[in-house]
């Protein structure tokens, strides 16, 4: 029937809503891919870094639309996983001369166990007091780190440049980490979309709405929103593992800097919150735009202005987000923007 | 509503408009200025050192080196990046002018600059500097300000074999880690504050207890750490060795330990802000203090501001105004003088800037110096030739000794160089700073003790 058609070519195999098109599926990976690819097409090493500041936005983005696009809560302590995670990783290559995959499985792991440990405590709190409290336990984390001495304390960590002779030598880590990078952000739209499309993501949305009624409805919201925290916070554990690896060092004001939990947030109101390609677009946009305004020559001194006027622009007439707002005025596209 | 929406789009067509606009203008503008000496220019290091003079010789050409650069114009780092830009664009222009560096075969070198916006901030250091190799072949690289940024910096210039002049970055560690092409012209860290150690040595050998209280950052805390080793083998007695939050406003309780340990010297501090706020709280509470000297604010011409409790702080500084480094000084030392006197680079700064040079002005234009030096004495633009030049380099410019380590543990760390020491005086009603040590440089004998 009608419905065969619409069904969802992939549903056995991974989790759908049945009236979804696969290029609903398709085109966030696509997006992705896509980006990911480009430097392999030019061959130029500064498109690499580009896109490897991109793909690090767009999983930060898409990791944080776990809990907030899709659970509604705000969190502005985002930053505080990729701090964590950069600095348990940072410390099993540096100083216990472990391989870059186990220090990636351990800034996940740790970023994980932290979110699991406080999401249980603040998520509690709902609206305005939970973004506060998110904040505070980014400034804890990062002072309990500052006064650590197995992290360095306040002069942070270093490696020397020769940890990188295992890895091929600098330029073959600087692709190595990219391709990773390329993986976490593939696995980070995989895992998005399965959220978004399970009875758990429907569970999380429902509880966005009214979180009193979910309850009612029989979902156990605090363990939902445990389980989403948990999730939102792994990829940037293993992504600040991989980004401090290539910068060399790491120190508390450089891991847990306010402005990147901003920018995420930014994102993925841009793109679209609590949808999968919104994140994506919105990250990727947000990025290549000051990537392209910050080497203009003729825009570079100016580029803070130009690019608060463009967001401003956007967040004035666009505030559902590009998604958003295509799949109001374009009601056909329903079925494929997801 | 319609009309609304009408004018949002166009507002972001105009937008995109005027970003889309600069894009093709920078293409249209910059191809016939920048592209042509580039080529030559990259093209000289891959030949021979011979080969490649000659040919310059034949064609008595002028080359122009691009030097790449981040500069830090929006965030924390702005006023003492900018400072130091300014410096090294105040080196370029005049060598320009000069007519250039000039080699032996004739061929003329000039430079030109491309720099990009860091934002204070290691978020995108890698990348630019990547772009400044690849895509605008820049020669050589001058490192970002602050240590932080240059050791993200560093990985990627040593990955493709760029010369990189460190301005602004005196942690030791960023030389410690197997580099082989990044040179430092500041004084590390870990040599901030030592010689206010030697200072106490020299005006007081019987003072013997002295308090460490500090900003818990890295920069304090890598030059105390080192300080303090050196004043336990100078055979000072540490009694207190604390840090407090870059934030601290009341340093009460900290002020109480120090008279409790009956501490004589204090050293220490941060930045500007905590530096000031902890010298007007040990002034008022009246303190019994042989000796103070804390990190950055002193050289600061702000500090003066602080009245009476400014009289008698010491402060470490990379370069004063008035610190005398002559040609006589560098005969006697027995080594080569380069550039500029310190009158003249002084008077070329503020007849450009119409402001008064800071230590982070003097560092850059030095790092320019550095490697003009570096090429003249290569008498080439090869890259080989000129890291030859600067692992021998020994000269004493209008901002000290420069000279490199060159072993494998500590390549590029900068040796020559020593700090200068202000000290706030009372020239009758003014304050005044005075250099006090090193005594060659002095321009007043230090004040002891404090009053």
């Amino acid at each position: 029937m009608k419905e065969s058609k619409r069904a969802f070519p992939l549903a056995d195999v991974l989790p759908g809503l049945p009236d979804q098109h696969w290029a609903s599926f398709v085109l966030p990976l696509a997006v992705v891919l896509g980006l990911a690819l480009f430097p392999f097409i030019t061959g130029k090493d500064v498109h690499r870094e580009t896109m490897f500041t991109v793909l690090r936005a767009i999983v930060m983005a898409v990791s944080l639309n776990i809990i907030l696009g899709y659970t509604g809560y705000v969190s502005f302590g985002h930053v505080v996983f990729y701090g964590l995670g950069g600095y348990v990783g940072f410390y099993l290559v540096s100083e216990k001369g472990m391989s870059l995959w186990v220090a990636l499985l351990a800034g996940g792991l740790a970023a994980g166990l932290l979110a699991w440990v406080i999401g249980a405590g603040i998520l509690r709190l709902r609206g305005a007091y939970f973004a506060l409290v998110t904040i505070g336990v980014n400034e804890a984390v990062r002072a309990l780190i500052q006064n650590l001495d197995i992290f360095g304390g306040p002069l942070g960590l270093e490696m020397n440049f020769s940890v990188y002779k295992a890895y091929g030598g600098p330029q073959a880590m600087l692709q190595m980490t990219y391709n990773i990078l390329v993986g976490l952000a593939v696995i980070a739209v995989l895992l998005s979309y399965a959220v978004r499309t399970s009875k758990f993501g429907l569970g999380l949305l429902a509880i966005r709405e009214d979180e009193d009624a979910a309850e009612v409805m029989g979902i156990i919201a605090p363990k939902a929103k445990t389980w989403a925290y948990v999730l939102s916070a792994i990829l940037p554990g293993m992504v600040g593992a991989l980004f401090f690896f290539r910068n060399g060092s790491i120190e508390p004001h450089e891991a847990f800097p306010l402005h990147i939990s901003i920018e995420a947030i930014v994102m993925v109101m841009l793109g679209g919150y609590g949808t999968v390609l919104g994140p994506i677009l919105g990250a990727a946009g947000y990025q290549v735009m000051r990537a392209f305004l910050i080497t203009n020559r003729y825009l570079k001194n100016i580029q803070l202005t130009v690019s608060g006027v463009l967001l401003l622009l956007i967040v004035l007439f666009i505030p559902a987000g590009l998604i958003g707002w295509l799949r109001r005025r374009i009601p056909a596209s329903r079925r494929i923007l997801l | 509503m319609t009309g609304r929406k009408m004018l949002a789009l166009l507002l972001l067509v105009l937008a995109l408009g005027l970003v889309l606009g600069a894009c093709g203008g920078e293409q249209a503008t910059q191809a016939p200025a920048a592209e042509q000496p580039k080529e030559e220019v990259t093209k000289a290091p891959e030949q021979p050192k011979e080969e490649s003079t000659q040919e310059a010789a034949e064609a008595g050409k002028e080359i122009v080196l691009t030097i790449g650069f981040t500069e830090s114009q929006t965030g924390k780092y702005n006023v003492s990046s900018s400072r130091q830009v300014k410096g090294l664009k105040l080196w370029i222009e005049q060598t320009n002018a000069n007519g250039g560096i000039k080699l032996s075969d004739g061929t003329v070198v000039k430079f030109k600059t491309v720099s990009y916006d860091d934002e204070s901030s290691k978020e995108r250091v890698q990348e630019l500097y990547t772009r400044l190799i690849t895509e605008d072949n820049a020669d050589f690289l001058i490192s970002p300000y602050s240590s932080g940024l240059t050791a993200a910096a560093a990985v990627i210039s040593e990955q493709y074999g760029k010369i990189m002049i460190t301005t602004g970055a005196a942690s030791d560690s960023i030389y410690k880690k197997g580099y082989t092409r990044v040179y430092q012209i500041y004084t590390p860290a870990s040599r901030y504050l030592t010689g206010a150690v030697d200072i106490i040595k020299h005006v007081d050998p019987n003072l013997k207890k002295v308090a460490f209280v500090y900003e818990d950052s890295k920069f304090a805390t890598s030059v105390v750490e080192a300080a303090k080793d050196y004043a336990a083998k100078q055979g000072l007695e540490i009694v207190l060795f604390e840090g407090y939050a870059p934030d601290t406003t009341d340093f009460g309780p900290f002020i109480n330990k120090i008279v409790d340990k009956g501490a004589e010297a204090v050293l220490g501090g941060g930045h500007f802000q905590d530096g000031s706020t902890f010298a007007r709280q040990l002034h008022e509470k009246q303190v019994p203090l042989k000796f103070v000297a804390l990190l950055v604010a002193p050289p600061e011409p702000d500090f003066a501001e602080l009245g009476e409790a400014a009289v008698g702080i010491v402060g470490p500084s990379q370069w004063e105004p008035q610190a005398k480094y002559t040609p006589e000084a560098a005969k006697e030392m027995g080594i080569e003088w380069c550039g500029p006197t310190n009158e003249e680079f002084v008077k070329a700064y503020e007849d450009a800037y119409n402001e008064e040079p800071s230590y982070h002005s003097a560092g850059g234009y030095a790092a320019g110096l550095v490697l003009g030096k570096a090429i003249m004495m290569a008498d080439s633009v090869d890259p080989d030739a000129v890291k030859e030049a600067l692992d021998n380099m020994d000269i004493l410019t209008f901002f000290g000794h420069i000279k490199f380590d060159t072993s494998e543990e500590a390549h590029g760390l900068q040796i020559g160089h020593e700090m200068v020491y202000v000290q706030w005086q009372k020239d009758g009603d003014t304050l005044k700073k005075e250099v006090v040590w090193p005594l060659e440089g002095a321009t007043a004998e230090i004040l002891y003790p404090k009053p």
